[in-house]
């Protein structure tokens, strides 16, 4: 019999539900460790495709909802699907799922290839030619003989990332892959996160405190404050319901332009700075703002908006 | 099998670690040194055997040969051994907690039962290995050192055992050593599923392992009734192996007690692991 003839409605129906269902959906997870309660009945849903970004404070719970995904520690309620499989199935709800947990941490004694040969054994996927292929992907290849303990926090972060991608994992959890970096390696990490998403077809989900790293890369985000989520949707929707912003201008003409932008009533404040002028806007307004500059003459050579989701973060904040 | 491939992987880990190489080593510099002492020094104790049974027994070869040197090996060593298995067993779970490796390998989709029998699998692999290795080193060398011969045993007075039975019995003895040995390494593995370092399962197998041999050995009436009942009573049991006839029944009786210890600490280690959180 083969694969087609033994489908019957029923099963046609389960693959293509489980073909439809996010990457990730936790429902009313909580957690508690003594006295504080790290997760409160946390719900979210990471749709596939996405880079999704987990943003809290220190402390808000990130880690913990990752650690409970990843099967580092058990949730005292609640439960969570991985591609459609359920946590109620245990370890195999994993199956499609691959993690970097806080630092990467390897065994020191061994190279980047025995590591990844080690790893790669337990799920099936050890052959040389994926090792190499990924330990080129992450600049690792030509260091892959020596000793992990010879390597720089950025390079084990990189090998974090490729022992990550051994099983060819549909879903990506990466737990603040960028602390401890300098920022030549924060750049590095970011760019081959966008290189994995779109080269690798991979659904990310990304733990950070850092916004401006979120912003560069996420498509959806979730925030999440003393262990309840606070906000959760695609990057554009957030931005779509945020009031105020934070722009800067550089100008031609900066007393002129002063003078049109105190007059405007689009803009609430303006303030001049050594080479540009800071204005806060409401974030629809700007593209009428720049039909209104551009209708007056005024050159401008750049327009760039200033911790877009820090605002809506401390606003959140302030409100909880 | 899942579990095959993550014990040849435990024991991969294992024998990249210099720690493990630490008692293998010093046995193959102190056995050598122990037998050539052996072979110095005896003589006066020779000569004095073979006066005094020599009228009664015809012994076979010199009374100090091979089977006496690795026998009298084996008694002084079977408390030094547990120190230095506890040193890998001790670290099986507890280093990788220490250097955060357990984030990367228990994300993986296994459960934490495999990631525990591969543990508890390779340990003992471990165990056997070094067991082995220790008996072909004293009766290996002594044999070739000292050659063969009759072989005495010193157990309420001289007994002669023939040589041509002496590699059966330290067979048997060695087997019942090695589950002694499987017991230290299970208590090993048992405290290094409780704490995040590997110092301190080795302290507290060593620990406990003293402070239980102080109680099974004391002769105070208050701990007599519960002497029975505690493993390292047994510990020494493989000295009756070289008793003639063999007491079998007190053998096993011995026997299982150190087994259902062992089920007992793998046991209990077992619910520990499985309910750890791996926070660090």
């Amino acid at each position: 019999m083969t694969e087609t003839e033994a489908m019957t409605p029923q099963s046609i129906a389960t693959t293509i539900e489980k073909q439809s269902s996010p990457a990730l959906a936790c429902y009313g997870l909580s957690k508690r460790f003594k006295s504080i309660q790290a997760l409160d009945d946390v719900s979210l849903t990471v749709p596939r495709g996405s880079i999704f970004g987990f943003l809290g404070p220190n402390g808000a719970g990130k880690s913990t909802l990752i650690r409970v995904v990843a099967g580092l520690i058990a949730a005292d309620k609640g439960q969570f699907e991985i591609l459609g499989k359920s946590s109620l199935s245990g370890h195999k709800v994993r199956q499609d799922m691959s993690a970097l947990v806080d630092r990467a941490d390897f065994y020191k004694n061994l190279s980047a290839y025995q590591n990844m040969k080690m790893l790669g054994r337990i799920t099936g996927h050890d052959s040389d030619e994926h090792i190499d292929r990924l330990l080129n992907l992450l600049g690792l290849y030509k260091r892959r003989k020596d000793k992990v303990k010879t390597y720089s926090q950025g390079m084990k972060q990189r090998l974090g990332l490729a022992q990550a991608l051994l099983p060819n994992p549909k879903l990506l959890v990466l737990d603040e892959p960028t602390t401890g970096l300098d920022p030549q390696g924060m750049h590095e990490i970011r760019d081959f996160i966008l290189k994995i998403a779109a080269e690798e077809n991979v659904t990310i989900f990304l733990s950070s405190h850092l916004l401006h790293e979120v912003e560069l890369i996420c498509s959806d985000i979730a925030l999440i404050f003393n262990g309840k989520l606070a906000a959760q949707g695609s990057m554009q929707n957030i931005f779509d319901n945020i009031g105020d912003v934070t722009v800067e201008l550089e100008v031609e003409d900066s007393a002129a332009t002063l003078t049109f932008l105190e007059k405007n009533d689009l803009v609430s404040q303006v303030t001049p700075l050594a080479h540009a002028i800071r204005i806060e806007i409401h974030y629809s307004k700007i593209p009428e703002l720049i039909r209104l500059m551009a209708a007056a003459k005024i050159n401008i050579f750049s327009v760039s908006q200033r911790n877009r989701l820090e605002n809506y973060f401390l606003s959140l904040m302030e409100g909880k | 099998m899942i579990i095959f491939t993550l014990t040849r992987n435990e024991l991969y880990k294992i024998f990249s670690l210099v720690r493990s190489y630490i008692g293998i080593i010093l046995f193959t510099i102190i056995v050598p040194l122990i037998l050539w002492g052996y072979g110095m020094g005896t003589s006066h104790i020779e000569a004095e055997i073979e006066s005094s049974v020599s009228e009664m027994f015809f012994i076979e070869g010199s009374p100090t040969n091979g089977f006496t040197a690795a026998y009298f090996i084996m008694n002084f060593f079977w408390i030094h051994i547990p120190f230095l298995l506890a040193l890998v067993g001790g670290d099986i779970f507890a280093g990788e907690q220490a250097n955060g490796t357990f984030r990367v390998y228990a994300t993986r989709p296994i459960s934490r039962l495999s990631i525990f029998i591969s543990k508890v699998m390779a340990t003992m692999i471990y165990t056997f290995i070094f067991v082995f290795y220790f008996g072909i080193l004293t009766l290996g060398l002594g044999l070739a050192w000292h050659g063969v011969g009759d072989m005495l045993v010193f157990q309420d007075g001289v007994l002669i055992l023939e040589s041509s039975d002496a590699l059966r019995r330290f067979f048997i003895a060695y087997s019942f050593s090695f589950m002694n040995m499987v017991l230290v390494s299970s208590i090993a593995i048992f405290f290094s599923t409780m704490v995040r370092n590997a110092v301190g399962p080795v302290i507290g197998t060593m620990a406990l392992f003293i402070f239980i041999l102080m109680v099974s050995t004391l002769p105070l009436d208050v701990f007599k009734s519960i002497q029975p009942y505690l493993f390292t009573t047994y510990f020494s049991n493989w000295e009756q192996a070289f008793y003639d006839p063999i007491p079998w029944a007190d053998l096993f009786r011995g026997l299982g007690l150190i087994v259902s210890n062992i089920v007992m600490f793998l046991g209990i280690g077992l619910i520990i692991f499985r309910r750890k959180d791996i926070l660090s």
